[in-house]
């Protein structure tokens, strides 16, 4: 297997993984969607809430603003599952400082209240952004709350999915059959501006290969098969967005470490 | 108020929602307001375009 990475930036990854199995790149997809680890607010204490805004209303928005959860972040706390803090009688709600992270949330001025508000009791673990706006105040309205944030994973919830996009596609190949005779249409019709005329042959040449959705577009419009959309079976464009909460390489690896974990329950058992 | 991320594809576009309305009241146009603040897909350009503000 080899990985050539193409665009790499705080929240953004694309690489290409060549000579690999369509089934493993769907694996590390699912498993970065749903059971990397991330922190989002589960529990919310309304104090007071004077605003119009409904308190679920309000506790829902609480919860889907991104938290910091890089690795430092996810492992100075324990699964909140795990944690000895539950009662013995099953109840599975509950929290303690050593699986949680607080937030207060106090304010009693006119205006917008934003995520930057939210007084962290972890300095470490705070909202990614700081201008999300929550909720709005008016003259002698309060809100008061304390919201409690714990690790969870994709499947339990959408707030606890590290990944916004997560998602691969095989590796466009445009072939042209030089025995027939192609249109000159299949140039305006590609929506990614994938074909472009060459001024001295007068003939379509591709570019940008890997912008190609493989709408097939172009093979449509040229109506003879002169032009054909295809892909390589094992070539593969990788593509992770996060929610700014991780990086897309730290949800990469974490994917890894899950189907690790995973694939290594098999070598205990037998 | 703005939802906090796209509803198709989760991404936190309300971050950037108070940016852009002051960017557009100064008469930029929205569509390099969005290039520039790196919101590509149109699932997420639409939550702020078709956003109305009914809470005042």
């Amino acid at each position: 297997m080899e990985i050539e990475v193409k665009e790499k930036n705080d929240n953004e990854m694309v690489f290409i993984l060549d000579d690999v199995d369509v089934a493993f790149a769907n694996a590390i997809r699912r498993i970065g969607m749903m059971e990397v680890p991330k922190i989002a607010i589960e529990y919310v204490n309304i104090i007071k809430n004077d605003s119009v805004m409904f308190n679920e209303v309000l506790a829902h928005r609480l919860g889907l603003i991104p938290i910091v959860s890089d690795i430092e972040a996810i492992e100075s706390l324990i699964p909140n599952e795990e944690c000895d803090c539950k009662d013995d009688a099953g109840n599975t709600d509950g929290y303690c400082s050593k699986c949680s992270v607080s937030f207060t949330l106090t304010k009693n001025t006119p205006g917008v209240v934003y995520s930057g508000d939210l007084n962290s009791n972890d300095p470490k673990i705070k909202p990614v952004y700081d201008m999300i706006p929550i909720l709005k105040l008016k003259e002698d309205q309060e809100v008061e709350l304390e919201a409690v944030a714990i690790v969870g994973r994709g499947k339990d919830h959408a707030k606890w999915m590290p990944t916004t996009v997560c998602t691969y596609k095989q590796y466009p190949v445009i072939t042209f059959n030089d025995e027939k005779e192609l249109s000159n249409d299949v140039v305006e019709v590609c929506p990614n501006d994938i074909l472009k005329l060459n001024k001295n042959t007068k003939k379509p040449e591709v570019q940008n290969i890997e912008n190609c959705t493989l709408c097939r577009s172009c093979v449509r419009a040229s109506e003879n098969d002169a032009i054909d959309v295809g892909y390589e079976k094992n070539k593969i464009i990788f593509k992770i967005e996060t929610d700014g909460s991780m990086t897309p390489k730290e949800v990469l690896l974490k994917a890894c470490d899950v189907l690790n974990s995973k694939a290594d329950k098999f070598i205990e058992f037998f | 108020m703005i939802p906090i991320r796209c509803m198709s594809c989760g991404k936190p576009v309300s971050a950037y929602f108070d940016e852009f309305q002051a960017r557009k009241a100064e008469g930029e146009n929205p569509k390099d307001v969005f290039e520039d603040m790196n919101i590509k897909r149109y699932c997420c350009r639409r939550m702020f375009i078709t956003h109305v503000e009914v809470w005042e």
